[in-house]
């Protein structure tokens, strides 16, 4: 009976993997990937205004350019990477510089006296511009104004810088897992979860598809007839999980890919130009010594993924053998959805909820369990002891999934009524 | 040889199978008949192991149904049991693998069976770009691929034009001469006649008529008389056991309700001018089924 077992599983698996439509739809999914991955390259070939300086000219009627200039390179340099300008005097006419500025989309600068408020200024664009360039128009134009104003009080430059000069602050942070870095693992889990999510949409469906077309044909009478129920529930298990576990690794692999690919185009520099962010990142991550328990937390959450593919593919299986078609099964694979979906959104909400005990329930229910635990394990919200017990839990879930679904498959895929269905599943349960 | 001895079958209050009781001897060609709903498809499944919460004794040569001895029943479904997306080959290798034979023994008897059915040059087409005709073929192989010892046939003709008929009929006698016990169902009675020797007919789920099929013809009361001459059918149809005459051609065919009544109904008819037959015929299987079908509805 062993070698039917694995005769079924060969065979369901070539069934779904020995098809154009497995490499069509992993070709779009290498393209896919290693196109997210180098994202950037790609925007940046397609070309634009990247790297266009915004030209700004300056009429300056009130002898304060030099003091306007200082002040914008002293406002801007954190704000290199968004708010690329040249500044320049401007000896001509009014009309003529607003010719340039329609002609050559260059920014204006009229800066005047004004005896009343010191300074006057008015700023003309073709177009509005950026919050950032405006904010430090402002910004370094209030700046000229106070140096003005000081200056006319008799304020020395010694007085003045120590007016200028800003507090200092220490910030002592006592929690390190503070919300930033909260918000920041949710965000990264979330992109790791998705392919779990993903896989277990495969999974289902796939067993779905399969026992239903088993069904409709009533080619489960010949095969039933030749092996037991429980043999053939066993040949969907195995060979739903061993196609998630292949698609995963091709998932797996198209991101190495991408990663080659990016290396390849950057010359080495895998970060390329958003190296400060990712290294901020993964300083973030490393703040918790989570490198220091990979080693056992990896194995774990491979447990429980795999449990948790699992634990889906009886669910489906046992549902799917209740149905005596793809529609139906499709209706009743929705609670499945939403269940994943559940798992997906608290993952992706444990950042913004720390401490939140309900998240901490959640994290060992079946089913949601593999999202949402490695995300409170590596946000520090639950320790080791916890993602045991999340195992433990699916183990014996997929025990009760065996012991009780077993009869309900047995029963359901030789039904194809939908009368009384439920009372016959119910009883099937039961025993009887 | 398989023999179903007393077995009955439930669901919750209905009674699927009631007390059935049968012997399919080896080569033997055995009908099993009933209307739809009568019981026949709970009764394969019973035989095929698929249902087991009965009570009674199912047994093939001896032994009661497990998944060794299932490896010697073929079944050919009333509906097509194949897997559409797979090619001819795969499905044979799929159904005969389940009946533990080797890979290698399924394609040389694969080889064989679709050059007989005239099929060779499907062998690793897919199944949904067959006929309804050649998609019957290949399930047909799938159901004889293991040499059973038992194999059960329901609707065995469906979607086949009369030279396939031929050719499945050929197949299926050159099966029962090799020893194949084989169970037959269809609604079409004259293919039961031409097969069967013996036949049971199901009737929610009772056997009402059971036996040899000539004997049940002879035993069976009601007789047709065939006439050809100058006969007045007003004054035929007013003669006692007469319940109705039919023309077909130039023939009469005068049902009576009883053998009894053939001796004065002869010497009525041979009183009319140009008589030239006057036959007694056992009625066809397809009345005897209609009024023992007819009558338990009743």
């Amino acid at each position: 009976m062993n070698s039917k077992l694995w005769f079924l599983a060969k065979m369901s698996l070539n069934k779904k993997i020995k098809t154009k439509w497995f490499l069509i739809a992993n070709l779009i999914f290498l393209i896919i990937i290693v196109g997210l991955v180098n994202i950037d390259s790609i925007i940046k070939a397609f070309g634009g205004d990247f790297d266009e300086a915004t030209e700004i000219i300056v009429i300056d009627n009130a002898n304060v350019y030099d003091r306007f200039n200082f002040n914008y390179e002293n406002n801007s340099k954190f704000l290199s990477d968004y708010d690329n300008v040249n500044i320049s005097l401007y000896d001509k006419e009014y009309d003529d510089g607003v010719k340039e500025v329609e002609d050559d989309d260059k920014v204006l600068i009229v800066i005047d006296r004004d005896n009343d408020n010191y300074l006057t200024a008015k700023v003309v664009s073709n177009e509005e511009i950026s919050t950032i360039t405006n904010s430090l128009i402002n910004t370094s134009l209030n700046n000229v104004r106070s140096e003005i104003v000081l200056e006319e009080y008799n304020i020395t430059d010694e007085m003045f810088n120590n007016i200028n000069t800003p507090v200092n602050v220490e910030n002592v942070i006592l929690d390190k897992n503070n919300f930033e870095h909260g918000m920041m693992v949710s965000s990264v889990m979330q992109i790791l979860t998705l392919p779990t999510f993903m896989l277990i949409m495969f999974l289902v469906q796939m067993i779905g598809a399969e026992v239903n077309e088993e069904k409709t044909t009533k080619s489960m009478e010949i095969i039933i007839s030749n092996v037991s129920p429980k043999t053939h529930f066993m040949s969907k298990v195995i060979s739903s999980n061993a196609f998630v576990i292949i698609q995963g690794l091709l998932l797996i692999l198209f991101v190495v890919l991408g990663i080659g690919v990016r290396y390849f185009i950057s010359g080495g520099n895998l970060l390329g130009e958003e190296t400060g962010e990712v290294m901020t990142l993964v300083n973030s991550l490393s703040l918790d010594g989570i490198e220091k328990t990979l080693g056992v937390m990896i194995p774990i959450l491979l447990v429980i993924t795999i449990l948790t593919f699992v634990a889906y593919s009886l669910l489906a299986g046992i549902l799917a053998s209740m149905t005596t078609n793809l529609e139906d099964f499709q209706q009743l694979q929705t609670p499945i959805v939403i269940i994943s979906l559940i798992g997906y959104y608290l993952s992706t909400m444990a950042g913004m909820f720390k401490g939140s005990i309900f998240i901490r329930i959640a994290s060992y229910i079946p089913f949601i369990s593999s999202m949402l635990s490695p995300t409170l394990y590596v946000l520090g919200e639950i320790t080791i002891f916890d993602l045991i017990g999340s195992v433990l839990l699916l183990i014996g879930t997929i025990y009760i999934l065996i012991k009780y679904g077993l009869r309900i498959y047995k029963v359901g895929i030789l039904n194809y009524s939908g009368n009384g269905l439920w009372k016959k599943m119910f009883m099937a349960m039961r025993g009887k | 040889m398989l023999k179903v001895d007393n077995v009955t079958k439930k669901y919750g209050e209905i009674v699927a199978v009631n007390g059935l009781s049968f012997t399919v001897n080896d080569g033997e060609i055995f009908g099993l008949l009933g209307l739809n709903g009568a019981g026949k498809t709970t009764t394969f499944r019973m035989i095929l192991g698929l249902i087991d919460d009965y009570t009674g004794d199912i047994t093939i040569d001896g032994e009661h149904i497990n998944y060794k001895i299932s490896d010697k029943i073929g079944f050919l479904t009333e509906e097509r049991s194949l897997l559409l997306k797979m090619t001819v080959l795969e499905q044979i290798i799929y159904y005969g693998v389940l009946k533990s034979i080797p890979v290698s023994d399924i394609e040389k008897r694969l080889d064989y069976w679709l050059d007989r059915f005239g099929i060779s040059e499907y062998k690793n087409r897919k199944i949904k770009e067959l006929s309804k005709g050649n998609q019957q073929k290949v399930q047909f192989i799938s159901a004889i691929i293991n040499e059973p010892k038992l194999l059960i046939l329901d609707e065995p003709f469906s979607g086949l034009d009369p030279i396939n008929v031929e050719l499945f009929k050929s197949v299926i006698m050159d099966l029962k001469k090799k020893g194949t016990s084989i169970i037959f169902s269809s609604h079409r009675m004259e293919h039961v006649e031409l097969f069967c020797e013996n036949l049971v007919v199901l009737v929610k789920g009772k056997s009402v008529l059971q036996g040899k099929l000539s004997k049940i013809k002879k035993d069976y009361k009601k007789k047709n008389l065939l006439v050809r001459g100058d006969i007045n059918k007003d004054e035929i149809m007013k003669c006692d056991g007469v319940e109705k005459i039919d023309k077909v051609n130039d023939e009469y065919i005068i049902s009576i309700s009883d053998e009894s009544y053939v001796n004065s109904l002869f010497k009525k008819i041979s009183k009319y001018d140009n008589i030239l037959k006057f036959s007694v015929e056992d009625p066809s299987l397809n009345e005897i089924f209609i009024s023992i079908v007819g009558d338990s509805y009743e």
